[in-house]
Formats: C-alpha cells, structure tokens, sequence
C-alpha cells in the first residue's frame, strides 16, 4: 500500500514537471532557435553559465499533503459515497461520455475530481450553500473580500488543467490555503447561502487573474473618488428677470481669441496624449504564450436574486467585480451551482464578451440534470442564433431519469470561529502588490499600535521610491483613524474619530514642534468655544469658529518677533509679542447692521483699533470706525482724555449719538478691555496648541488600545470575572451530581427492568441496601483498623531495630529513627481518632440511611403499608 | 402711613433740580470730566433718581426718551402723570406716595417692573397697556376686593407680586386664592410658591377656577371667530368680492324696495322670486371665484416680480460691494505707502494716483446704479402692463356677469309686470279669490299705479347692482393704480438712496485723502 502511494507521487511529481517544461518551452521558442548554432566551446561555456542562471522552479508539492489531513477524523460522507451519490456519477460519466463522442475537440469536462479522502465528488455536491452567522458577510463585495483574506492563493499544479483534486470548504477553512477552484466553491457556498444567485465558473482567464498578479492594476483604494460635480440646475428664467447689460464688445475679436485658446489647447492635449501613451506602452505586460489556456476558476452572479441590477463575476483571489464583458476572462467550459451544472455550448473566440447566460436555453447551456427552475429567458432570440450544433442538441436528452435530482452537498456545515472571523487573514496579515502600491493588512489587535492597513503609494513601476503612505488604525484610544504621511512634501496629517478628548479631527503637521506650520480642525460641537479650524504658520495663528454666542467666526493673530528677556532664570515662558489681532464675526440678527461690528482689527503696537460693521441689507457700504488711542498731554499739563481726531468715523447713515465724544470714549474703553481679552484668548490657544502636542506626544508613546466591553477575550477583567464565574459553576455541578448519587441504583437494577416492583421485591431492595451499607461500615472500620495494625507492626519492628543497634547507630539515623518514630505515632493517634469516630458516626448513618429509604420515592408506596 | 406732608414744602419738579440730578448721577471720573465738557442731553439718559425731594407733581420729563429706568419713590405724589412721554420704560418706582388711582401708564408699553408699594390705591385697573409685566408691587394700599386679583389674570409674565399690607391680606383666603387664580405666579409677598401650595390652591377653588376659565376661553374662541371672520373677509376684499358668496347683494336689493316686498305676496310670485334669487345668487358666486382666482393669479404676478427684482437687486449689491472690497483693500495699502513715503514728488504722485482711483470707483458704482435703473424701468414697463391687462380682463369679465344679472332683473321684471297686470285686470274683473294685504292691494288701483310701483322696484335694483358694479370696478382700478405707482416711487427712492450713499462714500475717501494731503504739506 505505502509503496503504491509512492508511486503514486512519483508519477505526479513527473507529470507536473512534465507541465512546467512545457511551459517552458514555450516560451522560449526564440531561445531555442538561437541554440541550433553550431556550437563553439564559448558558447557552450557561455549556455552552461547561462543554464545555471537559470532557476528551475520546483513545483511546490500538493496544496495540502496528505499527511496533513487527518482522513480518518473526517465524517463519513467524505470518506465514501452514498448511493445517490454514485448513481449521479454514473449519470455524470454518461453525460460525459456522450459529449466526448460529441464534441470529440474538447477537453473533458470537470465532473467529479476526487476530494481529500480520494472519493469522487460531483463539484455540484462540494457546494454547501450556507448562510454565515457574521452580519458583515452578508453581502457579495464583503463575503469576496473576506475569502480573499482569508485563503492564501496556491497556484493550479498543472496551469492548463483543472486539479485533480477538489477539497472540501471545511477543509481549505482549516488551512486557509487553495487553489482558485477552492476560492470559488467557498466564495459560492457563501453566496448562494446569503440569497445570491452565483455559480461556480471553470473557464480560462488571463496570467494576471490566474496568478493573481495585481501588479499592473490601480490599487481600488488610491483611485481617487470623482467629485461629481452636480449641474445646477438652472432655473428657467422668470417672467420678471432683468435683462442682462448689453454687450458691447467686439464678437470678432472675441472669436480670434478663442480660436486662439483652441490652439493653444489642442497643442496641450496631443502633448498630454503622447505622454500617456508612452506611459501605456512602459507599463504593458509582455504578452503570454500561454494566453486562453490558463484554467481559472470564478465566480458567477446572476441578475435577479438579491436585487443584483445585472449580471457579474467576481474573481475570488482578489475580491474584485468583474462586469461579463472584461478582457481578464477568455472562456467559460462549465459552470455549476448546488443544483446543477451547465456545459457552455457557446463559442469563446471573442473571451466571455459574446457570451449569453440564459441558463434555460438548451442550445446555448447543455444541463446535466433536468428538471431545473431555469426558464428559458427569451425564445425570440434563439432564431438568430447560427453557432448551434445540430449534434449537440440532442445530447443530454437521452436521459431517461429526467426526475432524478442532485443529491444533498457531502460536505459539513461552512464554519468560521469569531477568532478566525476577526483574525481573517493567514496569521492575521497580508500583503498585496498593486501597480505603483503596496498594501498591506493586519488583524486588529496584532499590532501593539493598532496598525490594520497599510498603503504605500510609488512613483515609478518598481516600488523603490516611496511617494506617500497611509496607515489605517483602530481600536486606537486617541480615536486615531488613518494617518495619511507624504513623502514628497513631509506633511503629515493624521484624522482622528469622534471622542478624543481634545476633539480633534485632523492634524496636519511637518514636525510636532510648536510654532511651525500645522493645521488643526476640530469636531466643533464638541468644543465649548466652537472652534473648527486652527492653522498655524510660524508668525502667524488663525482660528475659524462656527455657532458663538458672541458670533466670533474667525480669529487672526500676527506675531512678531520674540523679545530677547534679559532675566533668564524666570520660569515662565516667553509669549511672542502680538502685533495685530483681526476678527471678525457673523451677523447678530438682534442688533442693527450699524452697530453689530463684522470686523476688528487691534494693531496693538499701533494703538489702533480699526472696526467696520455690517452692511444693511440694502446697501453696499458699510459704517467705519477707527480709533487712535494717544496718551499725550495738553498745552495745559492736563492728560487728553479724548479728542475727535480720535476717532475717524464713517457713518453710512450718519448718527447722532456717536459724534459725541463721550460715546465714543464709552466705546474706545469697552475696546480696550476687549482687546485685552482677545489678546488673553489667543494667548490661551497658544497654550492649548502646546498641550495638545504634548498629549499627542504621550498618546503615540503610550498607544495604548481601548477593548470594548463587549469583547469577552481581550477584555481582562471581564475575562476573570467570567472564569471565576464558570469555576464556581463548575463546581456546584459537581456538588449537586454527588447529591444525586443514587444508592438504590444497583440494587433496582437487578430486578427485572420496567416491572412494577411488587411488595415483596420492595422490601427485599430496602434489605440489601441496608444490608449493604452495613457492610460498607464495618468494611471500613475493618480496613482502619487493619491499618492502625500494619502501622503498629512496622512501629515495633523498627523500635525493635532501634534497640538492638542503638550503640551502633550514627547520629544521623539516630534522627532518622525519631523523626519516623514521631510520625508513625501521629499517624496511629490519626487511625485509632478516625476509627472512633467511625464507631461513633457509624449507626447515625445507618439509621439515617434508613430513614431515607422509607421516604424514597421509588419505595413509599410499598413501606408505607407496614408503617 | 401717616407722614405729616404738611410738614415740608412740596417742590416743583423743575430744569434745574433735573439738571443737577442728571449730572450727579451720570458718569464718573475720566468720562465725567467728558461728559461736562460736552453737557449731557436729558434725551440721552437711561436711568434717573428722583427719590425724597418732596415732588407733588410729576413734571418736565418729557425730554427723556429714552429713559428706561426711574425712580420717583418717597415724595408726595398724589397723581400719576406725566410720563406719556416716556415709552422705553422698563422700571418705574413710584413707592411711598400718595397716589390714590392707578392711571396715566397707557403708554408704558415696555414696563416689565412697576412698585407702587404704599401708596392709597384700593382699585387695581387701568395697567391693560401692560403686556410685558413681571414685577408688580401693591404692598401697602388700601385694597379691599378680592376680585382685583382676577383683573391680573391677563398679564401672562407677571412671575412676582406683592399685595401684603392690604385689607384684602388679612383674609383667610388670601395666599390660596391668589395661587389658584395666578398660576403662573413665582414669588407672592417675596415668598416662593411651592408646588405644594399650588396644588392646594388648585384643589381648594377648583370649581370656581373651572368656571373662570370656561368663561375666558369661550370669550377667546369669539375672539378667535370674530378674528378669523374678519380676516377672511379682508381677504375677500383685497380680492374686490366680498359678500359676494352669499346672497347678500340679492337681500340688499330688496332692503330698501318697499313696493317689491309688496308685491312679493303676490300669488305666483314668491315661486318666481325663489328661482330668481337661484339663479342670481348663482351669478355671484360665480363672479366671487372668478374674483378670488383672479386675485391669486394677481398676487403670483406681484410675488414674481419682486422676487425678480430683488434678485437684480441683490445681485447689484453684490457686484458693488466686491468693487468697494476691491478697492478698499488696494486703498489701505495706498494710503500706508503714502504716508510712508518721503519724496514729496512721489507723494504727489502717489495721492493723484488714489484721486484717480476714487473717481474710478465712483464711475463704476455709478454705471452699475444706472444700469440697474435701466433694467429695473424695463421689468418695471412690462409689469405695469401686464398688471393693468389683468385688471382689465378681470374687469370685464365681471362687467359681462354683472349683465346677467340684470338680464335676470329684467326678465324678473317682465314676469312680474305680466303677474301685476293679470292680477290687475282679475282684481278689476273681481275674479280674484284670494285676500290681499291692505298695502298691496293699495297698489292695484289703476294700471299707471302698479306698473309705476314695479318700475320703481326694477329701477332700484338696477341702481345696485350698478352700485356694486361700479364700487368694484372703481376699487380694482385705483388698486392698480396705487401699487403701479407705489412701485415707481419705491424704485425712484432706492435709486436716490443709493446715489445718496455712493456719494457719501466718495466724499469720505476725498476726504480722508485731504486730510492726508494737508497734513503732508503741514508737515
């Protein structure tokens, strides 16, 4: 047996190395022809080093080995077949016997490959439709990006062929590795278990797909969204509008312009096009010799089910939605579902792109099984149809077990443990290469920084020089989202969720040192001052506010340069001077345009202090003020308190109240305790920029990561807590199974079982138990007592010992002999205490024995009559 | 209670004992010294105390417009007068005098504090101008009925009251009724109102308070009708057809036609008259809703044009303010240059450069002023025709069912003459069966007689529906021609405004650069 298997894998071994060479040599036709020279001995020289340049690439072995799998773990109906089961594979190999005599050009189909226990299986019966219990997976995009996390991609053994062998889901789940055909019997037992209607495809398909070989694609995740730029709609111009001033301009010259502009443009455009196709040309693959032969395996979903507008693939490996049309597949063979399967009688010269699939439509999908749900779609269409084949209309039709249905899926219920779920890709982490990208994914939880992805985008084809990286994280408790670093530039911006205790939203920074450029925005509703936005450059710090009370909507700081203090041991920090505060703030709707101020402007060095106001509504200048606080003193000696040349006022509709100087002293003082307040403010933002560095300092050291309460094995102290709890439930099991001990078992049991004890009987099984217990007592009196007498014995033999060498004896057993001395009389005082109370507790337990035995359920009815 | 008034002599409330009061109180220190040098407006105090200078007669306050707070407490007031004048108050004291009425507040609209704390007040009336009452003191008067605190039912903000002192505290009743009748009470005599207390209240006049309430919200709910009723007739108005869904036309016809009601008991001819006032009140209604979809169809027009011509308005505006931002931000730098500069050649250039800049900005705000006024003439044209043919439609439309309905009088008239004279002619005959009343049968006597008493009953209904013709369309007329105009003089006082304010905008610059231009040359 161990020798045929051998063989066995030796001729496997061969056939595929047989494959690869073929493989080879065709792609190295050119080679070939070179090698035909006559050889000279450099050139011998020259192919030896050439040959050993050349690596040859050892075929991995078996995507499982077999001595991975455990067969004999395995249920039954993997390890054999039913009879159902086998009467579908004579149907099957009918079917395919018919169609080899009919359509002797083409490859045999893919019916039955043998599973892990070398069973064959029809493909058909591998599929286990089941619904995953993971709200995540309940839709296709989900359930593909899943299965493409979660099984590491193994290439077909033979790239031309369908494998041999097909495993089951349960299987491949367990080792988390397939070929392209397992990918698509999971991803279809998860589709069709979630409601879609999706189908197993084995066709052929590009190197890229069947390798799945993303470096010539645009990774999803850097293709920028489109801004959808929604046309207003332009009103339709009312009864009333005005029209517009009449143009003047010259239409002529306007015309020159524009022709001019054209120019200019088109020029720009073949320009841009060239460089494009250069662009194109660089990237293009080099072309496959091996193009519409690779066997691939795919998904199918079909429109309909689910509200799927129309039909698509979905490639496995990649998890990426392919409409039927795409380049990437050249073929279908068959195709199959949990019900059925369909041979493809259409002609693939064109790829999938022609393709039609109206399943029901005998002529263009030969079905296996009859009698299925699939209409044909349209009976119009089959008129037009030339490529059909008399021959192969008539094939499948023989069969006369027309009611005969597929037979329920062999395989085990599809399950994903949470841990696996979570975990998702082998070992919890994946890497993807893209066309200018890298990607790179994590379980959460695996990294200490709660890094779950990874994007890290290229400016040239090799991946060497790294252009900008973005960091996905969760679970952070900084509430830190993504972290988005250019390179090119040094910026780097971090976004946060909602929940970090400074409410920050994004941070934008080249270094965390303060005073530099950066920019912060903030979830506003959770700050007390409204603040949205903070940009910072080095001289100067602006604010943008929204939903004031005090209507404030922006706030710009200038400062100068710092100055030097000449007491360096203050402890205090050294504030920059401010030169100019601008603010400005939003309508008040309670106070007239007049007086609500818009802007303000402190040029603190200056002493001035500029305001402008609203607008009114219906007009188009706005009120001015400026004042000029001067501390100069009067001919007189007298300080001036206020002058009118003070105060510069324009006045869109000139007040009263205002030309006096007293008002306007009343304001300038109000001015001057506000300006001392915005200066406090800003003061109090540069502070709280510092200390928000300084958190997010501690918080990137520290990142720690919050566990959700709800997250029962990460959770610590839920974890204890529940372990504590199931040991305590443990054990009070325990408890009551010993109190359920029944001591009337054995004696009932050798009755005859299911009669009615009679009187007799009942008294006799009080007897024996008694009896029973009774012996039990004095058996265990017995055996202490006989204990007590073993440990007396050996107690003497020893004194006995002792005496006679005492004189002999060293001072080391000397010890030896007391310590043991004193232990066995313990012991003895411990037997001869035990036995006692034996003697005590022994009736009190037979009397209680008894007494229970009256109350017995079993036995009352029939004790009772004598009591 | 009982100061010796005659003790002390009264004072008149004169310039000087109001000057010297403003000036004490008004402000300190640095703004004082300002305030002195400047002199303060009575117009422009806010608050003023009056308090313990033996004022009789309130007076001389008419110069405090603006005055939100005063305080006249501890003189000898026995009336209160006098503060017509003063419409912004917000608080006013009047304890400890002598005032024995509550009146001369109607103007106070703005009053939300008003003490009148131990005075000889046993009526509360007169406060209905109130309406933004909060603190109301009465403590130590001479009120007696209890039912003066349902007159305080009506001010719905009134949170603190103060009633001890009165006869009407020593009841037992007193703190209860007052909680049960103003529930929205906080603080009575200084004292919260418990929930408790409340409840107590409630519990213990519930049944007169039920009938109170029942009683105000079914004079509301007349209110509310009468209110409702008015306004739906408003609108029937603006739309030129009120009255005219009813047969309240019909009915005036015959208000005053003593020979028609005669003749109406006439055999036959209250048959006739029924389908007359069918048909005729028909008619009315007809014209009534054509009236009132004209009217809608008249307001969409309106509504259409104004949005559009604010929308160019604004749009204007727009325009303008983007030039003045434009050139204001280009002006502060200008003016920094200048007076930074030191060549007093580029000076110069400098300031002509800004000169020609203002007149720039002055032409471009002009253009765009003008040409908006064009463009506002043109809509302006075309609404005004197109409101004035609407008007005419409407006009004769309702003309051509007026004439039905005088078809309909006409042919009324006609049967009825035809009755008339068979009836004539039976009574003449002595054929006639039936009584008729005295009255009418006075009007059979000759055929002259009753066929003059028919034409006078024809000739005025005739007359109304002319009336109410002619009212309509005369009222539909000189509404168009008040809005048509209403519009001309509201574009031509926008155009002016604006002119006005460019100009004053030009002038400030000017003079700023002036101003500039002569400190330079001082300097």
């Amino acid at each position: 047996m161990e020798v045929l298997k051998e063989k066995v894998e030796e001729e496997e071994e061969a056939e595929r190395e047989e494959a690869a060479e073929r493989g080879k040599k065709m792609m190295r036709p050119v080679e070939m022809r070179r090698e035909e020279l006559p050889m000279t001995q450099e050139m011998l020289r020259d192919l030896e080093k050439k040959l050993s340049e050349i690596e040859i690439i050892i075929p991995e072995p078996p995507i499982i080995t077999k001595d991975t799998i455990d067969i004999s773990k395995l249920p039954l109906s993997y390890q054999s077949n039913t009879l159902k089961e086998e009467h579908l594979l004579e149907v099957a190999d009918n079917f395919a016997r018919q169609y080899s005599h009919l359509c002797p050009d083409r490859v045999p189909l893919f019916l039955h490959p043998l599973n892990e226990c070398e069973v064959p299986k029809f493909v058909s019966t591998t599929i286990r439709p089941t619904l995953m219990p993971y709200p995540e997976l309940y839709n296709w995009d989900s359930c593909a990006q899943f299965v493409s996390d979660f099984l590491s991609m193994v290439p077909l053994p033979d790239p031309l062929q369908p494998p041999s062998h097909l495993y089951s889901s349960t299987t491949v789940l367990k080792h988390q590795k397939g070929n392209c055909f397992d990918f698509s019997t999971l991803l279809c037992s998860m589709l069709i278990g979630a409601g879609y209607d999706a189908y197993c495809v084995n066709g052929y398909g590009s190197q890229d797909l069947c390798h799945m070989d993303l470096m010539r694609d645009v990774c999803p995740l850097t293709v920028k969204h489109k801004e959808v730029v929604k046309e207003e709609e332009k009103a339709p111009p009312k009864k009333y509008a005005i029209k517009p001033p009449r143009d003047l301009s010259s239409r002529f010259e306007q015309e020159q312009e524009t022709k001019k502009q054209e120019e200019l443009k088109g020029e720009e455009e073949r320009q841009r096009k060239e460089e494009e196709q250069r662009l194109l040309e660089v990237e293009k693959a080099k072309t496959d010799p091996l193009h519409g032969l690779r066997v691939h395996s795919w998904v199918l979903v079909l429109s309909g089910k689910r509200e799927v507008p129309e039909n698509f693939y979905i490639d496995p490996f990649t998890a990426r939605s392919y409409s039927t049309q795409d380049d990437h597949f050249l073929g279908i063979e068959s195709l199959w579902n949990h019900k059925n399967y369909w041979v493809n009688m259409q002609d693939c010269w064109n790829g999938c792109k022609d393709l039609v699939f109206d399943l029901g439509d005998p002529v263009r999908w030969e079905y296996l099984l009859l009698g299925t749900d699939k209409a044909p779609l349209s009976v119009a269409e089959e008129e037009d149809d030339t490529m059909n084949d008399d021959d192969v209309e008539n094939l499948g039709k023989e069969d006369d077990d027309k009611s005969f249905d597929m037979p329920s899926s062999w395989v085990e219920q599809i399950e994903i443990s949470p841990e696996a779920f979570e975990t998702r890709c082998p070992n919890g982490k994946k890497v993807i290469q893209y066309k200018r990208a890298k990607l790179e994914k994590w379980a959460p939880y695996l990294n200490s920084n709660g890094l779950v992805c990874r994007l890290t985008a290229y400016e040239d084809l090799e991946c060497t020089m790294t252009l900008e990286i973005k960091e996905w994280f969760q679970n952070r408790e900084d509430t830190l989202q993504l972290r988005h670093i250019n390179k090119s530039t040094g910026l780097i911006i971090d976004y946060f969720k909602p929940g970090h205790p400074q409410a920050l939203r994004v941070h934008a920074y080249k270094s965390m040192q303060p005073e530099m450029d950066r920019v912060m925005e903030f979830y506003e509703t959770a700050r007390v001052d409204g603040l949205i936005k903070r940009e910072e450059t080095p001289k100067t710090m602006t604010e943008y506010y929204r939903g004031r009370s005090d209507f404030l909507s922006y706030r710009h700081v200038d400062f100068g340069d710092r100055v030097k203090k000449l007491a360096l041991n203050s402890a205090e920090s050294n504030p920059r001077p401010m030169v100019k505060i601008t603010e400005r703030f939003s309508r008040n709707p309670e106070k007239p345009a007049d007086e609500d101020v818009a802007e303000r402007v402190f040029l603190i060095p200056e002493e001035r202090t500029q305001l402008r106001y609203h607008c009114r509504d219906d007009h188009i200048t706005a009120s001015k003020r400026e004042f000029l606080r001067r501390t100069e003193v009067d001919s007189k000696g007298n300080k001036i308190i206020m002058t009118p040349d003070m105060c510069i006022n324009f006045e869109v509709e000139p007040m009263e109240h205002t030309k006096k100087l007293l008002s306007q002293y009343e304001a300038m003082m109000k001015l001057k305790n506000e300006e001392k307040l915005s200066r406090h403010q800003a003061w109090e933002s540069e502070l709280e920029v510092l200390e928000i560095l300084k958190l997010r300092e501690e918080e990137e050291g520290a990142h720690t990561l919050t566990i959700s309460i709800y997250d029962t094995k990460r959770n610590e102290k839920s974890k204890e807590y529940r372990e504590a709890m199931e040991h305590v439930m443990h054990e009070e099991h325990l408890r009551q199974v010993e109190a359920q001990l029944d001591y009337l078992a054995p004696f009932l049991a050798q009755l005859p079982p299911g009669e009615k004890l009679t009187h007799w009987q009942a008294m006799k099984v009080k007897d024996e138990c008694l009896s029973d217990f009774k012996q039990r007592l004095i058996d265990k009196a017995n055996l202490i007592q006989a204990r007590f007498e073993k440990e007396t014995q050996e107690l003497q033999k020893q004194q006995q010992w002792y005496q006679e060498n005492q004189v002999t004896l060293t001072a080391e057993d000397k010890a030896w002999y007391l310590s043991y001395y004193s232990q066995a009389v313990f012991r003895m005082r411990i037997l001869e205490q035990r036995l006692n109370r034996h003697r005590e507790l022994a009736p009190l337990k037979y009397l209680a024995l008894e007494e229970k035995l009256h109350k017995d359920p079993r036995l009352v009815e029939f004790l009772e009559v004598f009591v | 209670m009982h100061r010796l008034y005659n003790s002390v002599e009264p004072r008149v409330m004169d310039e000087d004992m109001l000057k010297l009061a403003v000036r004490e109180q008004g402000p300190k220190e640095e703004a004082g010294q300002l305030a002195r040098q400047e002199g303060i407006l009575f117009k422009d105090v806010l608050s003023l105390r009056l308090d313990f200078q033996n004022i009789l007669r309130i007076d001389s306050l008419w110069q405090f417009e603006n005055l939100t707070k005063l305080q006249l407490d501890n003189n000898i007031i026995e009336k209160i007068e006098g503060l017509e004048h003063l419409v912004h108050l917000v608080w006013l004291d009047l304890s400890f005098n002598n005032i024995e009425a509550i009146e001369g507040l109607d103007t106070l609209v703005n009053l939300e504090d008003l003490s009148l704390f131990n005075n000889r007040i046993s009526k509360i009336d007169s406060l209905d101008a109130l309406v933004k009452l909060q603190v109301l003191s009465l403590g130590n008067n001479q009120i007696g009925n209890m039912m003066n605190v349902i007159y305080l039912r009506r001010f719905k903000d009134l949170r603190t009251l103060r009633l001890s002192g009165n006869p009407i505290a020593e009841l037992d009743d007193y703190r209860m009724f007052i909680c049960a009748h103003l529930p929205g009470l906080v603080y009575l005599d200084f004292q919260r109102i418990d929930d408790h207390m409340k409840e107590l209240a409630e519990s213990k006049h519930q049944y007169s308070m039920d009938e109170l309430k029942h009683r105000e919200n079914l004079i509301q709910a007349q209110l509310d009708e009468e209110r409702a009723q008015q306004e739906e007739l408003e609108k029937h108005k603006a739309a030129f057809v009120e009255h005219l869904n009813s047969p309240f036309l019909f009915d005036s016809m015959y208000a005053e036609d003593v020979e028609g009601n005669k003749l109406a008991s006439l055999p036959g001819v209250s048959e006739l008259l029924q389908a007359y006032k069918d048909k005729f009140v028909t008619i009315c209604l007809n014209i009534f809703e054509y009236g009132l979809k004209q009217q809608e169809k008249r307001k969409l027009e309106l509504d259409t044009f104004n949005e559009c011509v604010q929308e160019a308005i604004q749009e204007n505006q727009e325009q303008g303010k983007h030039r003045i931002a434009k050139f204001e931000e280009k002006h502060s730098l200008s003016l920094n240059a200048i007076r930074d500069e030191s060549d007093l050649i580029n000076i110069e250039v400098k300031i002509l450069e800004y000169s020609e800049d203002i007149t720039e900005l002055f032409n471009v705000l002009m253009t765009l002023e003008m040409q908006l006024v064009e463009q506002l003439e043109e809509t302006i044209n075309m609404f005004e025709r197109n409101i004035i043919d609407l008007v005419a439609l409407f006009i004769e439309n309702v003309q051509s069912l007026m004439a039905q309905c005088r078809d309909l009088e006409n042919h009324h008239h006609e049967k009825l003459l035809e009755i008339s004279i068979n009836t004539l002619e039976k009574i003449l005959k002595g054929e006639l069966d039936e009584d008729l009343p005295d009255d009418l049968r006075a009007l059979f006597v000759d055929k002259d007689t009753i066929v003059n008493a028919v034409g006078a009953s024809h000739d005025i209904h005739l007359l109304k529906i002319d009336s109410r013709e002619d009212e309509l369309v005369s009222r539909t007329n000189s509404w168009c021609a008040h809005l048509v105009d209403t519009i001309h003089k509201n574009e031509i006082m926008r155009n002016r405004r604006r002119v006005r304010e460019i100009n004053q905008y030009i002038d400030h610059m000017q003079n700023e650069l002036d101003s500039l231009e002569c400190s330079e040359v001082i300097d």
